[in-house]
C-alpha cells in the first residue's frame, strides 16, 4: 500500500510553482486508486516523488512501509512504474526490452523467462514477442511498456496517464489487465485526466487541482459530497470549473 | 556489477544493430589507411621519379660545355631541345628548356656575365620538381664557378657568399617516412574519438529524445552503474575500431604493392600492439567524454555540436605538434592527445615503449575517464533531467 502524508514539491528559481503542495492520500492494497486532475494538476510530480526519481520538498511518503527518501532503493524493488515516458529501445526485440529489465531489476533469468511468456500472453503480445520493437503500434509498444514495468512482479504499481494514445480496444485490453492486478491483491494507483477514465476503474479517487487534493472518497461519495447529480457535475463543482475535462 | 554487465551487454546487442552506422564506422576505419597511403605513395613516388631522373632540354649547348659537362656529372640527361619547344611548354609536354646564349663564351672570356635563360611554365603544377631541380643544379654551378675563382684569387668563399642556405626537402625517403608515420598516429588519434561518437551521443541524448531514461531511472540501476555499464560497452568498440584502422595501415603497409619510394619504414605487428597500447588511456577517455558530453544534450543533435568541438580539439593537437620544430617541453607527455602523441612518435622512431613514459601519459587521461564518467553519472541524477521529452 501506499501512504502519502503532507508531500509537497516546488520548481522554479525561487520555488515559486507549486507542483504538488501538501498532498495526503492512502491507496490500499487490491485495490485502485485514481488520481484525478487537470493537465498541470502535479499528477506526474506527484507520481515521480512516489517513484523515488524527484526527492519531495516537505512530507513523507512511504510504499509497504517503506520510507521513499530514506529507503529508496527497498522502495524501487517494489514498485512497478509506468511513467509518462515510456520509450522503448526500437532496436531491441519486445522480449529483448523486457528481459534488460528484469536483469536491472535482478530477477533470475529463468523466472523472466517465464514471466516474460505469461506477460505476454494476457497482453496478447506472444506473437510479436521476438520482433524488433521498431515497427510496433502505439498500442503495442504501450503493452511491451506495461510488461516491462511488471517483470520484477512488484507489490505496488503505479501507471501515469497510461492511456494517452491508445485506441478502444488497446484501453479495454488495459482495463482487463489492470482488473486483473486487483485481483491479486496488488496495490494500483492510476492517474488520469479523462474522468470517464476513472470512474470505469478505481475504487476510489482522489482529486487533483493546483497541487492540492480538492476531495477523495469513492464515487458516490464524491457525487453525495459536492451535492451534484452526476460524477462529472461533482467533478467540475469540486474543482471550482470545467477545466481539463475534454478527453 | 550484474547490473553493470546486463547495461553494457545491453548496450552492445543495441548498437551492434544500428547496421548502417555500425558499417560506415568500420569501413572508414577500415579504408583510410589503405586510401591514403596510397595517395601519399604515388605522389611522392611521382616527385622521386621526376628529381631522380631529370631530363633537360637544352638548346645551344655547343656554347658552355663545361655547363653541359657539370649537368652531365649531375645525373642529368641532356638532350637538344626541339624547334617548338615553347608551344611544347605551354602544353605541358615539355618542363623546361635551357637555353644557353649565343655570346656565351665570348662574354665570359671577357669578363662578363654569360647568360643562359631558363624557360618554363610556373603554373604547370606537375613540372614543379623538374623546374626547381633544374633552377638549383644552375645556381650550384654557378656558385662552384664563383668559388673556385675567388680560391684562384686568394679569397676565402664565404666573403663572396656569406649566407649558406641549406635546403630540407620532404620528399627526401626520411622525410616522407615520417609523414606516413604522421598519418598513422592521427588515424589513430582520430578513431578513438570518432570510432565512439554516434554510439555515445545515441546512447545517451538518444535516450533522452526516446523518452527511455525516465523508466530506466526508475530501476534499481544507479545513474553510474548506467554510466560505467555504456563506458564498457563504447571503450570495446572504440578499441575495435582503433584496432580495426591501425590494422589497415599495417595490412597496407606489408602486402599492399606500394610503389617502391625507399622509404625506411617498417610497421611490425609488434609496432602495432605497442600502438594500441600507447591509444589505451584514450581508448578509456574519449568514450567517457563523449558520453559526458552526450548527457548534457536533450536530443542528439544538440549532442552533436559538443562532440565535434571535441573532435576538432583533439585533431588540432598533432597537426599543430607536427609543424612546430621545438623540442617538446617536458610536460607534454602528462597531457592527454598530445601524450599518446608523442609516444606514438617514439615507437615510430624504433625506441619501443618506455614503461615510465607510458605510465606519464597514462595518469592523465585514466583519472580523467573517472571525472567524465561521475559528472556524467551526475547529470544524470538531476531531477532536471525529466524535464522536456
Amino acid at each position: 500500500m501506499i501512504a502519502v502524508d503532507g508531500l509537497a514539491k516546488a520548481f522554479g528559481a525561487k520555488r515559486e510553482i507549486r507542483a504538488v503542495d501538501e498532498v495526503t492520500f492512502d491507496a490500499p492494497d487490491g485495490a485502485i486508486t485514481g488520481l484525478l486532475g487537470p493537465n498541470g494538476a502535479g499528477k506526474t510530480t506527484l507520481l515521480r516523488m512516489l517513484a523515488t526519481l524527484i526527492v519531495p520538498d516537505a512530507g513523507r511518503a512511504s510504499v509497504n512501509g517503506l520510507d521513499i527518501v530514506a529507503e529508496r532503493d527497498a522502495v524501487r524493488r517494489r514498485i512497478g512504474v509506468l511513467s509518462d515516458a515510456r520509450g522503448l529501445y526500437t532496436r531491441l526485440t519486445a522480449r529483448e526490452n523486457v528481459r534488460y529489465f528484469g536483469e536491472l531489476y535482478g530477477v533470475a533469468p529463468k523466472l523472466v523467462a517465464t514471466r516474460t511468456e505469461a506477460l505476454f500472453h494476457t497482453l496478447g503480445l506472444s506473437a510479436l514477442a521476438d520482433r524488433r520493437v521498431q515497427g510496433f503500434s502505439q498500442g503495442e509498444r504501450m503493452k511491451v511498456a506495461i510488461a516491462r514495468a511488471l517483470i520484477h512482479d512488484p507489490p505496488v504499481i503505479m501507471l501515469d496517464e497510461p492511456t494517452n494514445g491508445l485506441d478502444i480496444m488497446s484501453v479495454r485490453a488495459l482495463r482487463e489487465q489492470l482488473r486483473a492486478l486487483r485481483a491479486d491483491g496488488k496495490c494500483l494507483l492510476f492517474s488520469s485526466h479523462v474522468m470517464q477514465e476513472v470512474a470505469a476503474l478505481c475504487d476510489s479517487i482522489v482529486i487533483l487541482g493546483r497541487g492540492r487534493v480538492v476531495a477523495q472518497g469513492t464515487a458516490p461519495e464524491l457525487v453525495a459530497q459536492s451535492g451534484a447529480a452526476t460524477l462529472e457535475d461533482a467533478f467540475v463543482a469540486l474543482l471550482g470549473s470545467g477545466e481539463g475535462l475534454a478527453a | 556489477m550484474t547490473r553493470i554487465l546486463a547495461i553494457a551487454k545491453k548496450e552492445i546487442v543495441d548498437a551492434s544493430r544500428d547496421r548502417r552506422t555500425v558499417l560506415t564506422t568500420v569501413v572508414s576505419a577500415a579504408l583510410a589507411g589503405p586510401i591514403f597511403l596510397m595517395l601519399i605513395f604515388s605522389l611522392l613516388a611521382n616527385q622521386a621519379e621526376k628529381t631522380r631522373a631529370l631530363e633537360l632540354a637544352v638548346v645551344g649547348a655547343e656554347h658552355a660545355p663545361a655547363l653541359v659537362d657539370f649537368l652531365a656529372r649531375q645525373q642529368v640527361t641532356v638532350k637538344p631541345a626541339p624547334a617548338d619547344y615553347e608551344a611544347r611548354i605551354r602544353a605541358g609536354d615539355l618542363d623546361s628548356t635551357l637555353v644557353i646564349d649565343g655570346e656565351f663564351e665570348k662574354d665570359v672570356a671577357e669578363g662578363r656575365a654569360g647568360t643562359v635563360r631558363l624557360v618554363f611554365d610556373r603554373s604547370r603544377d606537375r613540372a614543379q620538381a623538374s623546374i626547381a631541380e633544374a633552377e638549383s643544379l644552375l645556381r650550384a654551378y654557378d656558385r662552384s664557378w664563383g668559388r673556385a675563382r675567388l680560391t684562384l684569387r686568394g679569397i676565402a668563399p664565404s666573403v663572396g657568399a656569406p649566407l649558406e642556405i641549406r635546403e630540407v626537402n620532404l620528399a627526401t625517403p626520411r622525410q616522407s617516412g615520417a609523414l606516413v608515420l604522421f598519418l598513422v598516429a592521427f588515424y589513430g588519434l582520430f578513431a578513438t574519438i570518432i570510432g565512439g561518437m554516434a554510439f555515445a551521443l545515441d546512447a545517451t541524448a538518444g535516450e533522452r529524445e526516446r523518452a527511455s531514461l525516465e523508466p530506466l531511472l526508475t530501476t534499481p540501476a544507479t545513474p553510474l552503474e548506467i554510466a560505467i555499464g555504456k563506458w564498457i560497452c563504447l571503450a570495446l568498440f572504440v578499441l575495435a575500431i582503433v584496432v580495426i584502422t591501425l590494422g589497415g595501415f599495417y595490412l597496407t603497409l606489408s602486402y599492399a604493392p606500394l610503389p617502391a619510394v625507399g622509404v625506411p619504414f617498417l610497421f611490425s605487428l609488434r609496432d602495432l600492439a605497442r600502438f594500441v597500447a600507447a591509444l589505451a588511456p584514450l581508448v578509456a577517455l574519449m568514450p567517457a567524454v563523449l558520453l559526458w558530453l552526450g548527457s548534457r544534450g536533450r536530443s542528439i543533435r544538440e549532442a552533436q555540436a559538443n562532440a565535434q568541438l571535441l573532435l576538432f580539439v583533439a585533431s588540432l593537437v598533432p597537426t599543430a605538434q607536427m609543424f612546430l620544430q621545438r623540442k617538446e617541453p617536458w610536460w607534454l607527455i602528462f597531457v592527454p592527445v598530445s601524450g599518446q602523441y608523442t609516444l606514438l612518435n617514439r615507437v615510430l622512431r624504433g625506441d619501443g615503449l618506455p614503461l615510465l613514459d607510458f605510465a606519464q601519459s597514462a595518469g592523465l587521461p585514466l583519472a580523467l575517464t573517472v571525472v567524465a564518467l561521475v559528472l556524467f553519472a551526475r547529470n544524470w541524477s538531476r531531477e532536471a533531467v525529466l524535464a522536456g521529452k
